[in-house]
C-alpha cells in the first residue's frame, strides 16, 4: 500500500517534470520551427523554405553578433569561474577573520537586478570614467552576477569535500597548487564545468546588462532587440535555431558518455 | 632575511584566504559596489537636457513618492513579484525533489537540460511565447478553428506577463532548491519512518525545514529580478502592466533622465534589500545542516 502510493508520488513528481521542459521548450522549439518557415509571422500551416538561413549566412551583421556574445560569454564565464573558485575554497578551508563579510560579497550579486547592474554600471562607466560603451565592460559586469552563481554552484557541492585528502597531500611534501591540480580538481571539475556553463549561458544571452554596457557593439539579444522595432528578423530565427543545434549536439554527448559511464560527472553512485 | 619573512607570512592561512577569496570580492566591490554608489549619488542630482548635474536636491525622490504613477508602477511590480516567485516555488519543489532523488547518474543533466532554453534569447523565447499561446498564437488559432472562444487571460494582461516571468525564472528556483536537495541526507527520512511519521510529516518537519535555506535562496533569486523586470511586461502584459523596471529602463533610454532613472534605482535597491531582510530573519542557522560554512 505504502510503497504503491510511493510510486504514484514518484510518478507524478517526474510527469511534472516533463510538463516542464515541453513548457520550456515549446517556445524554443517554435523558434526553430519558424526559421524553416515561409513566412515567419504567421508559418501555419508549414510551408518550408530555407531562406532564412541564405539571408543569415549573406549578412555580416548576424556573424559579428554570434562572435561578440561568444567572447563575452566565454570572457565573463572564463572570469567568474575562477574568481568563485578561489573564493568557495577560501572561504571553505580556511577560518579566516574576514571570512563572513567574504560570503556576502561573493552572493551580494544574487541580491540585485540585471536591470540594475546594467543601468549602475552605465552610470558609472558614463559619468565617473568616462569610458565609452565597449567590450570589456560588458564582461566585467556580466561577471558580477556569474561569479555569484558559479559560487553558489561550486559552494554546494564543494560542501561535502574532504579537506583531510588535500592536508595529506601537504604532509606528503605537494604545495598547494600541486595539491589543487592532482587531489582537488580531479574531484571537483563537474560542479567547475557546470558553474563555467551556467555563467557563459547566463552571460552569452543577456540582454539588460549588456545592452548598457555595449553601446553599439551588436550580439545576439541586443540586435533582437534593436530589431524589433521592424519585426523580429528571420534570420535571428535561424541563428538561434543553429546556436540550439549545438547545444543539443553537446547534450546528446553529454548522455551518450554517462550513459556508457564513460564520465560520471561528479555522481558517485546512490 | 626581510623576504624569508615575507614568504613565511605567505603561508599563513590568513595570507592564503586572502589570496583566493580576495580577488573575488574585491571584483564585487570595484565592479558592483562602486556602481551602485555612484547612483546613489546621482539621485540626488538633477538632470537637464540629457546632462547630469551636481546641484543636491531631493526633488527625484519627491517626485517618487507624490506622482501616483510611479505608486502604482511599484506596487504592480511587487505584487507580480511575490505571486510569480509563490508559483515558481510550488512548481519547483516536487521537480527539484524528483531529480535530486530518482536522477540517479542523469541528475546533473536533468538540471542543466532545465538552463538549456537559456541559450535562446530571453526576447526570442518571449516572442515563442507570444506565438503560441498569444491572441494570434497557436493554441487561440486553434480553438478559433474549433469554434471555442479564445482564452482571453492569455491576451495582453497582466497573467499573461505573469505566466512569461514564470517561464523565464522558475528554472534558477528549480536549481537552488535541488542544490539544497543533493546535500540533503535523505537516510534522516528513513530513520523518521522508522519512528512511525507519514511521509508528509517527515516532509514538514525535517525535509522542508532542512532545506528552506535553498528554498529561500530561490525565492529571492525569483523575485529580485522579477521586481525589476521590464521586458516581459513590455511584450506580454498589455496596457495594464506597465512595471516599475519599465519606468525605471526608459529614464536611461528615451527620455535621459539619469537623476530620477538612479532614484528609481536606489528605491529598487531598498526594496529587494529589505526582501532580503525578511527572508534573513527566517533562516535559524542551526536548523538548515549549513551551520558548518559560515559558522566561524
Amino acid at each position: 500500500m505504502m510503497r504503491a502510493s510511493f510510486r504514484w508520488t514518484r510518478f507524478g513528481m517526474g510527469a511534472l517534470l516533463f510538463a516542464l521542459y515541453v513548457f520550456l521548450y515549446a517556445p524554443v522549439f517554435y523558434v526553430i520551427y519558424a526559421s524553416f518557415a515561409e513566412d515567419i509571422v504567421w508559418p501555419f500551416p508549414p510551408a518550408f523554405s530555407a531562406l532564412s538561413y541564405g539571408d543569415l549566412f549573406a549578412s555580416s551583421l548576424y556573424g559579428d553578433a554570434l562572435w561578440n556574445s561568444l567572447l563575452l560569454g566565454i570572457g565573463s564565464a572564463v572570469l567568474s569561474t575562477v574568481l568563485a573558485t578561489g573564493g568557495a575554497i577560501g572561504i571553505l578551508r580556511y577560518r579566516a577573520r574576514w571570512r563572513g563579510l567574504a560570503l556576502l560579497l561573493f552572493l551580494a550579486p544574487l541580491f540585485v537586478a540585471d536591470l540594475l547592474i546594467g543601468i549602475s554600471t552605465l552610470a558609472f562607466n558614463a559619468r565617473v570614467l568616462d569610458l565609452p560603451g565597449n567590450i570589456y565592460s560588458a564582461i566585467a559586469a556580466n561577471a558580477i552576477p556569474g561569479t555569484s552563481f558559479a559560487f553558489l554552484i561550486i559552494l554546494s557541492q564543494l560542501v561535502r569535500y574532504d579537506w583531510a585528502m588535500d592536508d595529506a597531500a601537504m604532509v606528503f611534501g605537494a604545495g598547494p597548487v600541486r595539491c589543487f591540480l592532482e587531489i582537488t580538481l580531479p574531484i571537483i571539475w563537474p560542479c567547475i564545468f557546470g558553474a563555467f556553463l551556467i555563467s557563459f549561458i547566463l552571460a552569452f544571452n543577456n540582454l539588460e546588462i549588456s545592452f548598457y554596457n555595449l553601446g553599439a557593439i551588436p550580439t545576439l539579444p541586443s540586435v533582437a532587440w534593436g530589431s524589433l522595432r521592424f519585426g523580429l528578423g528571420p534570420e535571428l530565427f535561424a541563428l538561434a535555431a543553429i546556436v540550439n543545434f549545438a547545444v543539443f549536439a553537446i547534450f546528446a554527448v553529454m548522455y551518450i558518455l554517462m550513459r556508457y559511464r564513460i564520465v560520471q560527472f561528479g555522481y558517485r553512485g546512490p | 632575511m626581510a623576504g624569508n619573512n615575507w614568504i613565511r607570512r605567505a603561508h599563513r592561512p590568513q595570507w592564503r584566504f586572502a589570496f583566493l577569496a580576495g580577488p573575488g570580492a574585491l571584483f564585487v566591490v570595484v565592479a558592483l559596489l562602486l556602481p551602485l554608489l555612484s547612483i546613489v549619488v546621482f539621485s540626488f542630482w538633477r538632470t537637464e537636457s540629457y546632462e547630469l548635474y551636481a546641484d543636491w536636491n531631493l526633488d527625484n525622490y519627491r517626485a517618487l513618492l507624490s506622482e501616483p504613477a510611479y505608486r502604482i508602477f511599484f506596487l504592480r511590480s511587487l505584487v507580480m513579484a511575490a505571486a510569480v516567485a509563490l508559483t515558481c516555488l510550488v512548481i519547483a519543489w516536487p521537480i527539484a525533489y524528483f531529480i535530486a532523488r530518482h536522477g540517479g547518474r542523469y541528475r546533473l543533466l536533468l538540471v542543466l537540460l532545465l538552463a538549456a532554453p537559456f541559450f535562446t534569447g530571453i526576447i526570442l523565447r518571449v516572442t515563442g511565447l507570444q506565438s503560441l499561446f498569444g491572441p494570434i498564437g497557436l493554441v487561440n488559432m486553434a480553438l478559433g478553428v474549433f469554434g471555442v472562444a479564445p482564452i482571453g487571460v492569455l491576451m495582453y494582461t497582466p497573467v499573461a506577463a505573469g505566466i512569461g516571468l514564470v517561464y523565464l525564472y522558475v528554472p534558477f528556483m528549480v536549481t537552488a532548491i535541488y542544490l539544497s536537495l543533493v546535500n540533503f541526507n535523505f537516510e534522516l527520512l528513513e530513520v523518521a519512518k522508522i519512528n512511525g511519521a507519514r511521509p508528509w510529516r517527515a516532509f514538514i518537519e525535517i525535509t522542508w525545514p532542512l532545506n528552506w535555506i535553498g528554498t529561500a535562496i530561490g525565492l529571492v533569486l525569483v523575485f529580485i529580478p522579477c521586481l525589476a523586470s521590464a521586458v516581459t511586461q513590455r511584450f506580454l502584459g498589455g496596457p495594464n502592466a506597465t512595471s516599475f523596471g519599465m519606468s525605471l529602463a526608459q529614464q536611461f533610454g528615451e527620455t535621459g533622465t539619469w537623476a530620477l532613472g538612479s532614484a528609481m534605482g536606489v528605491l529598487l535597491f531598498v526594496a529587494s534589500l529589505l526582501v532580503i531582510l525578511a527572508m534573513r530573519r527566517t533562516i535559524d542557522l542551526k536548523r538548515s545542516g549549513f551551520t558548518g560554512v559560515i559558522g566561524g
